[in-house]
């Protein structure tokens, strides 16, 4: 006990001072005891921080009353505030009749539509399972509102009662916007306590979590809970949004990156307790308020102050208590399935390298036209870019789908790694480069994962997203890694026997192929590593760390090495990346851009290698689809709905395309005849879990029991021998 | 008696206002099965993650081998040769049964020097058990109780010194039990030290030497199983004065 608690105390000194460094060093113009300041500093901070702390207490009472960590949560704000605003300001429905209709009406049937047809079905999922479907529903919805709400419109929602003066606090007035927003923060805080705690529905709505049939005990319905906790999540998140438009602007990616504060507060809550969830969000408000008013942070730093609650999230994560290697929680997932042999993997290899290449080389009649799937250079720089992106996606393969390790900072890593390229001699076009960039990528990967390693795995979910804002807002705009001026092609062709590989028009063709075979290879060295310890240690762990761990196992070094190899795949990614770019921007990596990429090889099974070549073929169909109906414009945000849309059909299909296609097609092989033995001990392994359901109601009633029956019904109902008293003789019973 | 090659002493595990288990000092020695028995609730399975190390005690201390081990990592505490299998089955559900058994004889190669192969480790294991049909098969497809069989297998494969086994027999049918029990039998012949938390009566009478009754965390009785069966302690408490009369 006393070395952890020297640990957090130095830990705490540590980060501490850290932070009075970077304070100091970025320390403004403003004095801090200027009253003035002083009072700005805290109603601005006190304010934001109120609203904050509405949507991160919402977020955690979904995931305490449901256990589903609900990653659309601010992107439903985001949503209703749109809704909001299309009520009061087109409509001209007076603002409290407006609020209302979008609070009491559209945000509760939101949250049991939400229930009813996608979070219910996501109550016994993997946790990857629980987080693709809602970042894809955090996708579609922002799909959604950006397609029915043009972006290129500007809409404002003013401020309550803009005209009126507000109040003089000190020096400062504070505007009845601001006001109202403390006050409904407060009375949210108390409202959502007293609800959870002192009403019968908010203890059943906790009790269910505990133990779903505990709360049957108490007579509480399940389905009625948990539609009252996604309305009750719906709706904390619909008044955040309605109250934070008028500071951000009605902007669809801001108020849904929101979803990285209400992360942070609520990992400063350990995800459970509302009233930290409420302190965690005044945090980030003050400090965000804080640097705001005192710092200034250089040029080089300049969207800093942006990325604080990325580091507060970290911050939090190192405090955080290790969690438990908890027993008794593993489901195991019917799969029949056996592994690819060696020579299959090569013969699926070829196939990709034969398929692209003979795309590619325009040898595909239907893939000749004009329009749809043209082979021509714009085309093949298309292709080439879902290659890369195929790329990033095969890097997770061993991550997620072996290791269970759900990462969503790989674009990032991949957008660091084509940064560092320039210098690493893609410059010069240098291949060495590669080698080196990957080098760095692989610790890199770790460093990352780092702070979660020894947390639940949905804080390492949450510390990857953060990772990636954090890249896109401080390390990707770092004038050392990329020279805002220079707007140019930043890398040199590639040299590669005799080949010129470049995203310049004439190379493309040699660059889609180089990419193609890279990724069969890779492809090839994933389905050859599936067979090795490595490969089967990782699935072990991920399947059930208790048990691996009391094999001899040690998570910490397996976690660490799968980061490593995912690192340094994402890096070789990267460098593809940036040479298939050529010109980068600061803005090109932003946090938004990496998540399609994670879903679509979700969607497709992501323990299997060759889903990230139908994770290719299915970023290729988007623009496709598009290009088919005459690019119209209620399909522009394909690309994000898209992938979105088919997440969200996970709660469905878990198991990912692959799987399912795989499993129904290898009983029609005629030498299958093990995927047809295991199909047939699968029905059996169901019937005997089933009887635990359905049978036991009409057994007896309708049907005689027979002496079997009879041995399964014990068995489910684990009645023993107990007290079967020929059996307490030594050996009596034999 | 022998020196007990694992033995906790004095565990206390607390869940908030709940003590699982109080002041339980057990005791294995080597070539023998020790039972540990008791109500269901009464804290087994508690002890059993103690003495893996997946729950930190309360108070009290385990020793292995002489060497305190209370604060060692439950990997560290495998590497030394414990071994167990759980009552609610862990298996690793998406990788084949001979997977299953292979990842644990790999794990033992980071340890165990002695140049065996894991392969071969793998396919007598999955003799032993009776698994070999079944071992290209995915576990999650599996039966429950030839599910159990892997994991039996899978802690095997360690080669432990010392194996828990939470109530192996649930989920096999009488032939099954009695073959495990066979089994077991073997390894302890050879040396393995077996810690047994089971309900089937019959069963541990007819396989332990020497028996631990654990009644609300509380040890409330030890002793061969003839002494357990006279005791009227456990009787009351445990087994149910009228069954014992009536078998008596
Ligand atoms: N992680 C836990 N948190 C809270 N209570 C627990 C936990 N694990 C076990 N318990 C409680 O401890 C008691 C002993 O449980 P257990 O060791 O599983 O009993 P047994 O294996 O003898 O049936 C039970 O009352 C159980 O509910
Ligand atoms: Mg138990």
């Amino acid at each position: 006990m006393r070395g952890k608690l020297n640990g957090r105390l130095v830990a705490a000194i540590v980060v501490a001072l850290i932070l009075a460094f970077i304070v100091n060093k970025n320390w403004g113009a403003a004095s801090f005891f200027d009253s003035k300041n002083l009072s700005t500093f805290l109603v601005v901070g006190i304010a934001l921080g109120g609203i904050y702390a509405i949507t991160a207490g919402g977020l955690v009472v979904t995931y305490a009353t449901t256990g589903i960590f609900n990653f659309a949560h601010a992107a439903i704000g985001c949503f209703l505030a749109f809704v909001y605003w299309q009520l009061s300001h087109q409509y001209h429905l007076p603002l409290l009749l407006a609020m209302a209709i979008t609070l009491l009406v559209v945000a509760p049937a939101l949250g049991i539509l939400l229930d009813r047809v996608i979070m219910r079905r996501l109550r016994d999922a993997s946790l990857v399972v629980q987080l693709m479907v809602t970042v894809g529903l955090m996708l579609t919805i922002m799909g959604l509102t950006l397609t029915i709400w043009s972006p290129k419109t500007s809409r404002t929602i003013p401020h309550f009662f803009e005209s009126s003066k507000g109040v003089q606090i000190g020096s400062v007035v504070a505007t009845w916007h601001r006001i109202i927003t403390v006050v409904v923060a407060l009375l949210v805080a108390v409202a959502l306590r007293w609800l959870l705690y002192r009403t019968r529905l908010g203890i059943s709505m906790r009790a269910v979590v505990d133990s779903r049939s505990l709360a049957g005990l108490v007579g509480a319905k399940p389905s009625v809970i948990s539609g009252a906790s996604w309305s009750l999540g719906c709706m904390t998140a619909g008044l955040a949004g309605i109250l934070i438009a008028p500071e951000t602007g009605l902007v669809v990616e801001n108020l849904a990156l929101i979803i990285i504060v209400a992360a942070a507060a609520a990992a400063i809550a350990q995800l459970k307790s509302i009233p930290m969830a409420f302190v965690g969000g005044l945090i980030i408000g003050l400090a965000t308020a804080f640097s705001a008013v005192f710092l200034q942070f250089g040029k080089d730093y300049s969207y800093a102050s942006e990325a604080i609650p990325c580091v507060i999230l970290f911050i939090a994560l190192l405090f955080l208590p290790q969690a438990r290697l908890s027993t008794g929680k593993i489901r195991l997932t019917k799969r029949t399935e056996r592994l690819t042999k060696p020579w299959e993997a090569l013969l699926g290899a070829f196939a990709i390298v034969a398929i692209v290449g003979a795309w590619a080389n325009g040898w595909i009649p239907w893939f000749t036209g004009t329009t749809f799937g043209e082979r021509s250079a714009i085309w093949l720089g298309r292709g080439a870019g879902f290659l890369v992106f195929g790329l990033v996606m095969i890097s997770l393969i061993p991550l997620i789908g072996w290791a269970g390790q759900v990462s969503f900072a790989n674009f990032a890593i991949a957008g660091i790694g084509a940064l560092l390229f320039v210098h690493f001699g893609g410059g010069d076009g240098n291949p060495m480069g590669i080698v080196w960039v990957m080098l760095v990528c692989a610790p890199l990967g770790l460093l990352i994962a780092l702070p979660a390693l020894r947390l639940k795995g949905l804080y390492l979910a949450l510390a990857t997203m953060a990772f990636a804002e954090f890249t896109d807002k401080v390390i990707a705009r770092h004038p050392s890694l990329l020279d805002p001026s220079n707007s140019g092609v930043l890398y040199k062709p590639l040299k590669i026997l005799g080949f010129s590989i470049s995203s310049a028009a004439n190379d493309r063709k040699a660059f889609v192929m180089f990419l193609v075979i890279t990724f069969a290879l890779l492809f090839l060295m994933l389905e050859l590593l599936r067979r090795t310890r490595w490969a089967r240690r990782w699935i072990a762990m991920s399947d059930s760390p208790a048990a691996s761990a009391t094999i001899g196992v040690n998570l910490t070094t397996s976690k660490m090495a799968v980061f490593m190899l995912s690192g340094a795949m994402a890096g070789f990614a990267g460098c593809m990346l940036g040479l298939q770019n050529g010109a980068l921007r600061v803005d090109s990596f932003p946090m938004f851009a990496g998540l399609p990429i994670v879903l679509l090889l979700a969607v497709q099974g992501v323990r299997y290698p060759i889903a990230a070549f139908m994770g290719v073929l299915g970023l290729a169909s988007f623009p496709a689809i598009s290009e088919v109906f005459g690019n119209p414009s209620w399909l522009t945000q394909l690309a994000l709905i898209g992938p979105g849309i088919a997440a969200v059909a996970m709660a469905y299909r878990p198991e990912g395309a692959v799987f399912y296609t795989g499993r129904d097609v290898a009983g029609l092989l005629p030498w299958r005849q093990d995927a047809r033995d295991e199909k047939k001990l699968l029905e059996a392994k169901e019937r005997e879990q089933n009887i635990g359901k359905d049978e036991i109601n009409d057994l007896g009633l309708t049907r005689p029991f027979t002496e079997d029956k009879v041995a399964q019904l014990d068995r489910v109902l684990a009645i023993t021998d107990l007290v079967d008293e020929k059996k307490m003789v030594p050996g009596g019973a034999r | 008696m022998t020196e007990p090659i694992l033995s906790t002493q004095d565990i206390v595990v607390r869940f908030g206002v709940l003590q699982a288990v109080s002041h339980a000092s057990i005791d294995v020695v080597e070539g023998r099965v020790t039972g540990l028995i008791g109500p269901n609730g009464a804290g087994k399975t508690t002890c059993f993650n103690v003495i893996t190390g997946l729950q930190e005690p309360t108070s009290g201390k385990v020793f292995f081998n002489g060497k305190d081990i209370t604060n060692k990592n439950p990997y560290k505490r495998a590497r030394m040769g414990i071994a167990r299998t759980f009552q609610k089955l862990e298996v690793f559900g998406s990788l084949s049964a001979r997977e299953n058994i292979l990842v644990a004889a790999e794990q033992r190669k980071t340890w165990d020097r002695s140049g065996f192969d894991p392969n071969a480790v793998c396919n007598e294991m999955l003799e032993k058990v009776g698994l070999s049909d079944v071992s290209e098969f995915m576990v999650g497809t599996l039966p429950t109780g030839t599910a159990r069989l892997v994991e039996l297998a899978r802690a095997l494969a360690l080669n432990p010194r010392v194996l828990l086994l939470d109530e192996p027999s649930s989920g096999l049918n009488e032939d099954e039990t009695e073959e495990m029990a066979s089994l077991l039998r073997k390894f302890v012949d050879e040396g393995l030290a077996v810690l047994l938390v089971e309900h089937d009566m019959s069963f541990v009478m007819g396989t332990c030497e020497y028996i631990h009754v654990l009644d609300f965390g509380t040890i409330i009785a030890t002793g061969t199983p003839a002494e357990i069966q006279a005791n009227p302690v456990v009787q009351s408490a445990y087994l149910g004065t009228e069954t014992v009369e009536e078998a008596s």
